[in-house]
């Protein structure tokens, strides 16, 4: 469960383009569940018609992922424990891709339900190329974020902090 | 202060601070897991609080004449099939565009096979187009159809819904429609009209139509049109002409 916080980056640009992916998934992941946790019966309507689950769990999956895509997000976007969010966020992007290809592959036809209410659509609507593309771009952003946690403008910083003591009496041997 | 005494206090001031700074990474961690279930249970008790506004009405709750066992569906030719032949169940949205199509170029050939006995027609309403319109017009339109099933003009007022779609998905069938409009046009008089009327505002029959969604549900079906021939989903890019409909479902059967 430790974050390498301090075996930072070897070169200082890269804690920017980490600040971008972070901000860009955490963003994404965080409108996701916002519109989808305002209409829950949809949401587990979305997930049934992928006709990947077991019928009776459909409805904790409808009702857990916006959840978990928010928090998720909360901490892609402040920056806490950023490589636990990002591991668990480029896991959320593989189960989506994986998910579309199956659809796409079985030759049903709908609507991912990505950022609204999805199911059932006529052939001629499914956009499955382009889902899948965005899915991808977005996991990759993951993956970078696992591979350089750090970044700048992050929660971590605080969070992860090397341990000092309080007094300054004998800072020269610390050092 | 000797060397030895200062260096014991540098390991516990250490000491204290590395405490300190586990206790914060605990307690951040802590918190978001916190935050987790206290919005598992927000979002759980909610969508508890919408679904009890359309909890059943407090009217005794039947179901159709026709309908068949286990929330199967209903008959809309009821004693029409012969033995042995195959069982087409149709599931469809009074709300979807798409249904009202396949209603438009298929009815006519479905309720000849269904009338003559060549086939027996299951109808099976459902209604989750309600959540993704957000309105309840769905229920409300498979309310007034059972009810029609209870004077016996299930299967005209089925018609006349789709005759009277919306042309504007999401717009919803108007109350006075499906209470008054319908039935006129059925020609639905005296102690029938009464009757439906008192089922139709009572939502009598809302319990059921609930429950043959669910049933749509669970039998996997996600959209509509569905189309099924014992047990097979046949898809709707196999549909050809109305007047080969009747080798279709002998293919699929």
């Amino acid at each position: 469960m430790r974050e390498e916080a301090t075996a930072g980056p070897k070169k200082g640009w890269q804690r920017w383009v980490t600040l971008v992916a972070r901000l860009v998934l955490g963003l994404t992941l965080m409108i996701a569940g916002a519109l989808k946790i305002t209409s829950i019966d949809a949401a587990i309507n979305s997930v049934r018609a992928y006709k990947l689950l077991p019928f009776e769990i459909t409805w904790l999956v409808g009702t857990a992922l916006p959840i978990v895509e928010i928090v998720i997000g909360l901490m892609l976007v402040t920056g806490t424990f950023t490589r636990i969010a990002a591991v668990l966020g480029s896991a959320l992007m593989l189960a989506f891709i994986i998910g579309i290809i199956s659809v796409w592959v079985r030759g049903i036809s709908i609507d991912c339900g990505c950022f609204a209410p999805g199911g059932a659509v006529d052939p001629s609507q499914t956009q499955y190329p382009l889902e899948v593309a965005r899915d991808v771009g977005l996991l990759l952003l993951g993956v970078w974020t696992i591979w350089r946690p750090t970044s700048v403008f992050a929660l971590d910083a605080w969070l992860f902090a090397a341990a000092e003591p309080t007094t300054v009496d004998d800072q020269e041997n610390l050092r | 202060m000797t060397q030895n005494r200062r260096e014991q206090l540098r390991k516990a001031e250490q000491a204290k601070a590395n405490q300190q700074r586990l206790t914060r990474i605990i307690g951040v961690g802590a918190g978001l897991l916190v935050l987790v279930i206290v919005a598992v249970f927000a979002v759980v008790l909610i969508s508890q609080a919408n679904k009890a506004t359309t909890a059943a009405p407090s009217a005794e709750q039947i179901s159709p004449p026709n309908a068949l066992a286990n929330d199967q569906g209903i008959l809309p030719y009821p004693g029409a099939a012969k033995s042995g032949v195959p069982a087409v169940e149709l599931f469809f949205d009074y709300q979807c565009p798409i249904c009202n199509q396949f209603e438009t170029i298929y009815g006519d050939a479905l309720e000849q096979l269904a009338s003559s006995g060549q086939i027996e027609l299951h109808y099976r309403p459902m209604i989750f187009l309600d959540v993704n319109l957000q309105n309840d017009s769905s229920l409300r339109a498979g309310i007034g159809a059972a009810c029609a099933d209870v004077v016996g003009q299930y299967r005209q007022y089925h018609d006349q819904l789709f005759a009277n779609q919306p042309q504007k998905e999401g717009a919803g069938y108007a109350d006075s429609v499906l209470r008054d409009a319908i039935p006129a046009k059925l020609s639905l008089t005296g102690d029938k009209l009464t009757t439906f009327q008192k089922c139709y505002d009572g939502k009598q029959t809302q319990k059921w139509v609930q429950a043959q969604d669910e049933s749509g549900a669970k039998a996997g079906v996600t959209g509509t049109p569905t189309f099924r021939v014992n047990g097979h989903d046949v898809a709707l890019k196999e549909f050809a002409s109305p007047d080969q409909l009747g080798q279709l479902i002998k293919k699929f059967s």
